[in-house]
């Protein structure tokens, strides 16, 4: 998997804003297939810092009524990155 | 705050107004307090996401405009009490600058009014008269109006009516088509064409007349204007008006209480003296109240010319519609624009504005006032004359402001009133009969 099929897209949510600041982690949405260590090189190269610690989960799928019966939204995988005390990524300033 | 007052002309200050940073700041706090309620970013429950978040989201103009629609009236109304500025009506305001915040203020202020030497003001009112000619010219509109209309043998002239079948064709299409039509031959009649009339002068009962016409190049139905129409025309009879003798029967007929020629032309006359007086002391009025603007020095800020422009285009348009036609039409008919009108109705209402305050001006100079009971006869008049209902009519007209409007009528009456007998001599104008 090339290095730029990684990352899917940040997360922006009222959790992971709280946990940026005080925390230094970040969190994605990454690619089912992608493992910690092609994470933590993912993020080094794209936003120029130092990552210390990935953890990754599976966030399962949900059910979802569609024409009368339920079907299941894809199930995708998160990736919450902790970064080197003093490192920011600007692309979460917001947006 | 700092506040720079400039230069005033027509009774306007600009004020320059920068913001210092701290309140603005504040104020941006606030906004965004109040937007984040509000705002639905997803990923946050409402009123949950931080700041930055929501300034990325609605952008930060959006926050500073809104947190400047709140602080500005604000810092305006404190630097007014600041400057002891009194303004009468709210500013235009232009933000010129957003780092720091600067913006301009055009405040308007109370228009001075200094009345000239009114009291020295002599006026001479036109006598109301009514000559001859003009009782002499309603006769005969009365006797046109009750006259008889008379088959003759004879060739059609002026003035004659016409009973005709007319057929009218440009470039084979018909123009107009009307069976046993009445036609009265006036002269420099534009319908239904110019020198429609004209060629039909000297036809006879019977007889067939064709004939061709140029249709003018402003004729309204446009598809056709400037071109050529053909008309046939198969003339049935033609009539003469016959007027009436004036004599006593003519004059019952008019009016079954008058016996004589002399009592009719007495009672007419008398009739015109009636409207010329009225019209001359209209016009009386008119000449004193523009003497005493001119000799007045009035200043007013643009803005109340502005309010009275408005105030006249409503009042066209009001009339327009009740003409049918609206004022798009208007505007298309006369080909301009509505900013265009605007532009020709302002020395109209400059003239207007300033003789109000003139007016307003004087009536608290000389202490004009009216009482209840004055309201109270207004009010009732006005309810007699209107019709319909008369107890809804009352209930209507019983509310605070519209006994201010009557008041303010009555006020201004009063003081055209007085000026005029100022003006005229202090038996003036009134006794003029």
């Amino acid at each position: 998997m090339h290095q730029y099929e990684i990352l899917r897209r940040p997360l922006i949510t009222e959790k992971n804003t709280a946990i940026q600041a005080p925390q230094g982690k970040y969190a994605f949405e990454v690619a089912a297939g992608a493992n910690k260590e092609q994470v933590k090189q993912a993020v080094e190269k794209a936003f120029n810092v130092s990552v210390t610690g990935v953890n990754m989960m599976t966030v399962p799928g949900k059910g979802r009524r569609a024409r009368g019966k339920i079907v299941m939204t894809p199930s995708w995988k998160k990736a919450v990155v902790t970064l080197k005390p003093g490192d920011k990524i600007e692309l979460f300033e917001g947006v | 705050m700092k506040v720079t007052r400039e230069k005033e002309e027509d009774c306007q200050v600009f004020l320059t107004i920068e913001l210092e940073p701290a309140e603005v700041e504040e104020a941006l706090e606030q906004s965004y307090k109040r937007l984040a309620k509000r705002a639905n970013i997803p990923g946050f429950r409402k009123g949950k996401a931080p700041r930055a978040v929501l300034e990325r989201h609605l952008g930060k103009d959006r926050l500073l405009e809104d947190a400047l629609n709140e602080l500005l009236p604000q810092v305006y109304e404190k630097a007014l009490k600041d400057e002891g500025i009194e303004a009468i009506a709210s500013p235009s305001i232009e933000i010129t600058q957003t780092e720091p915040v600067v913006f301009k203020a055009t405040v308007p202020l109370k228009p001075t009014i200094t009345l000239g030497d009114y009291h020295s003001l002599k006026l001479k009112a036109e006598p109301a008269t009514v000559k001859n000619e003009e009782v002499e010219e309603v006769i005969e509109q009365l006797r046109r109006q009750h006259g008889t209309w008379e088959p003759m043998e004879r060739a059609a002239d002026f003035d004659d009516l016409v009973t005709m079948d007319v057929e009218g064709y440009v470039e084979e299409k018909p123009l107009v088509s009307q069976q046993g039509v009445q036609y009265q031959l006036l002269k420099d009649q534009p319908m239904p064409v110019p020198g429609f009339a004209e060629e039909l002068v000297g036809v006879k009962g019977g007889e067939d007349k064709e004939f061709k016409l140029q249709l003018p190049q402003d004729y309204p139905r446009a598809e056709v204007a400037g071109k050529e129409a053909r008309f046939k025309v198969k003339v049935a009879e033609i009539k003469q008006q016959r007027l009436p003798e004036l004599d006593k029967e003519f004059v019952q007929t008019v009016n079954p209480e008058l016996k004589t020629v002399a009592a009719l032309r007495k009672q007419l006359s008398a009739n015109l003296l009636i409207r010329a007086e009225q019209k001359a002391k209209e016009e009386f009025e008119e000449k004193v109240i523009d003497a005493v603007a001119d000799l007045s020095q009035v200043a007013f800020p643009p803005v109340l010319v502005d309010s009275e422009v408005e105030r006249l285009l409503e009042q066209q348009t009001r009339w327009l519609q009740a003409g049918g036609g609206g004022m798009e039409e208007y505007m298309s008919r006369v080909g301009k624009t509505e900013k265009e009108i605007r532009e020709e109705m302002r020395p109209l209402a400059a003239k207007r504005v300033s003789r109000s305050l003139v007016l307003g001006q004087f009536a608290e100079e000389a202490k004009i006032e009216v009482t209840d009971a004055e309201i109270n006869a207004e009010l009732e008049s006005i309810v007699q004359s209107a019709g319909g209902d008369k107890d809804e009519m009352r209930k209507r007209l019983d509310s605070s402001q519209a006994r201010l409007s009557v008041e303010q009528i009555l006020t201004t009456r009063k003081a055209i009133q007085q000026l005029v007998e100022i003006a005229g001599g202090a038996k003036g104008a009134r006794k003029k009969k």
